[in-house]
């Protein structure tokens, strides 16, 4: 009993560990987006507490010597990067893990190739691109080289997490469907797709947030046109202000903010399945 | 006379890409509403054949007819069968009342001939009350009922069970069982169920295949399976059967003799006596419920067969008890009796008894050559 005690308080206190380690830096950095600009520092002690960072962020912040972040084309860039491979790497994810549910010849050489993408360091990933690009002739930019290497990223993950779903996915329920004479591709639209739907939310999850805060495949292959975390990094260079805190803090809240509309369309994928059956009835009726 | 021949299969055979064979020369005629049973061990081919029937296997020789049309290569989503699966595999996104509209509403059906025919079949399998729920809230037996709605509602000429009954519960099995033999024989509709349990396959099959490593054994009607095995793998396989090995001594149409360390045996014999010869390894088949006991010394009857042999253990389980007799060090056999039948009897473990039956009752079997 009271061995166990003490093993609850070990736990306990590495959780709490765990925790702190977790938002700790967030939390310090959320602290201070609120000093006093501009002559407060990104340091203790805290001034006075106040909201100009972030005016200053969105640029209605009275003019002073530190520069506004450059920030405004870099997020849509990052926007419609992230958006663009989320959609690409999601498809194909999910064709390749459909195509892995029967063992093929070389399927598991091929299986590795794919993971490569993702085990393979970025940096040499980049370098190598800007390096192909250079020979090829081909302009490196953040809609052509570096969005190619954000695909090559995130296709293994949406690939793991569709594996995964479909490892647990009973096939027998396809086979019914074929047995009661609905063609495979009617098959897949009504019966695979909404069964493994949840999956294909995560791997969009996972290829959008992944490609959004990419680094080192970006820095080499992005060209002069910058994505936002390439952005950031280029104003460390020069001084580091709280502006940066409060668009961190902007950012995590718009991270938030794509969690929400995850868990709210799950859950309405869930109810809308079940509103169409009653409808369908009194539709019918 | 062919036209109400629901399913043929000649010489159907499935081999797997590693050179496995899982079935080969099946050969099989169904009539229209005949409830035919697959029966076998696991991995004898029963499933590889039904699915094979329903299309989600691929045929790798022979062929496959349904109502006179050969059906050999074409995809599971054309073929007029309806599976059954063990799991029953409801979609689990839909309610019961979608999952059964669903085989219709892909073909396009007026909405007003859907609701008719779903509410139909949904009130004769008494889903009504759960026409709304999903899976999850889902009882077995109604789970069993859905999946079987779901399959008769599109109109099949043959329903395909895959172990629909292996899922449930034992008491649920039996009235579950009898709740389906009714429907087929109120539907008229052929159905082909595939068990492992040889009572299920008794009890519900108007003919009873028994398959064995991929090859069909016998194809019987349930009662002469039982009682005149043709192969020692189903007189072992079928029913509770004592089998006295011996060699054959003697093979005419209607009486085989065979030569045991028991003196010699007579009965039917069921094997192609083209092929099995004098000398060839054979065995008697007698069903336990056949065979009489009494203790030795008692006065033998002219018209009746039988052995010696040491009781050696009674286990009583209610009215019925199973008596294990030794006949000598290699060979023991238990047979089932009435507990009336013993007592009085002196037969107790460790007397010697004398076992004895009708030669009539006996089938000769041997293993193809």
């Amino acid at each position: 009993m009271h061995q166990l005690k003490g093993l609850r308080l070990v736990l306990a206190a590495y959780t709490a560990l765990f925790i702190a380690f977790l938002y700790g830096p967030f939390v310090i950095m959320a602290i201070l987006s609120f000093q006093q600009g501009p002559e407060g520092g990104p340091q203790f002690p805290i001034i006075a507490w106040s909201l100009f960072w972030y005016k200053h962020v969105l640029g209605i912040a009275p003019p002073s010597r530190v520069a506004p972040l450059p920030i405004g084309e870099a997020l849509t860039r990052s926007l419609i990067l992230a958006f663009a491979t989320m959609v690409v790497s999601t498809i194909l994810g999910t064709l390749t893990a459909q195509a892995f549910r029967r063992r093929f010849k070389g399927s598991s050489f091929v299986f590795y190739l794919i993971i490569l993408g993702m085990m393979v360091p970025g940096v040499l990933l980049g370098l190598g691109m800007a390096l192909v690009a250079e020979q090829a002739g081909i302009p490196r930019t953040w809609w052509g080289t570096a969005f190619v290497l954000h695909v090559v990223y995130t296709y293994p993950f949406c690939f793991l997490v569709m594996l995964a779903i479909f490892n647990r996915f009973d096939a027998s329920v396809e086979e019914a469907s074929w047995s009661l004479g609905v063609t495979p591709a009617t098959t897949f639209r009504k019966i695979t797709f909404p069964m493994i739907f949840p999956g294909v939310l995560s791997a969009m999850l996972f290829a959008f947030t992944l490609s959004y805060d990419e680094f080192p495949r970006t820095l080499f292959t992005a060209g002069s046109q910058v994505t936002i975390p390439i952005a950031i990094y280029g104003t460390f260079a020069v001084e580091i202000h709280p502006n940066l805190f409060a668009f961190g803090v902007l950012t995590t809240l718009f991270s938030f903010a794509l969690l929400t509309i995850y868990g709210v369309l799950m859950a309405l994928s869930v109810r809308r399945a079940a509103a169409r059956s009653i409808g369908l009835q009194e539709e019918i009726a | 006379m062919a036209a109400d021949i629901d399913l043929e299969l000649v010489q159907l055979r499935k081999v797997y890409p590693g050179g496995t064979v899982a079935v080969e020369g099946f050969d099989l005629r169904v009539k229209r509403g005949e409830f035919i049973s697959f029966v076998g061990p696991s991995g004898c081919g029963k499933t590889t054949t039904l699915r094979m029937i329903a299309g989600l296997e691929s045929i790798s020789s022979g062929d496959l007819l349904i109502r006179n049309r050969n059906f050999t290569d074409v995809p599971a989503e054309k073929r007029p069968t309806a599976t059954i699966f063990q799991n029953y595999a409801i979609f689990p996104h839909m309610t019961v009342w979608e999952n059964v509209a669903f085989g219709l509403r892909v073909r396009k059906l007026p909405s007003a001939e859907i609701k008719r025919r779903v509410d139909a079949i949904i009130d004769k399998l008494e889903l009504g009350s759960v026409a709304g729920a999903k899976e999850g809230a889902l009882a077995g037996g109604q789970k069993q009922r859905l999946a079987l709605a779901r399959g008769l509602v599109t109109e099949p000429d043959i329903l395909l069970l895959d172990e629909p009954l292996g899922a449930l519960d034992a008491n649920l099995r039996k009235s579950i069982q009898e709740e389906l033999k009714l429907l087929q024989r109120n539907l008229g509709l052929t159905f082909v169920f595939v068990t492992h349990a040889q009572s299920e396959a008794l009890s519900m099959g108007d003919r009873v295949v028994v398959m064995n490593a991929g090859k069909v054994e016998q194809i019987s009607a349930p009662f002469e399976l039982y009682t005149r095995p043709q192969s020692p793998f189903v007189a072992r396989f079928i029913g509770r059967n004592n089998i006295i090995d011996g060699t054959l001594a003697e093979a005419a149409a209607d009486r085989a003799v065979i030569a045991t360390r028991f003196g010699p045996l007579s009965g039917l014999p069921t094997f192609d006596r083209g092929k099995t010869v004098t000398g060839h390894a054979a065995y008697a088949v007698v069903p336990s419920e056949y065979v009489g006991i009494e203790a030795v010394g008692g006065a033998e009857r002219q018209d009746m067969a039988g052995v010696d042999g040491t009781c050696t253990a009674l286990d009583p389980v209610g009215q019925v008890v199973y008596v294990s007799v030794r006949l000598d060090d290699a060979l023991e056999v238990r047979l089932e009796t009435h507990r009336e039948m013993l007592s009085g009897r002196g037969i107790a473990p460790g007397t010697p008894v004398h076992l004895s039956w009708r030669p009539d009752r006996v089938t000769i079997v041997a293993d193809a050559a």
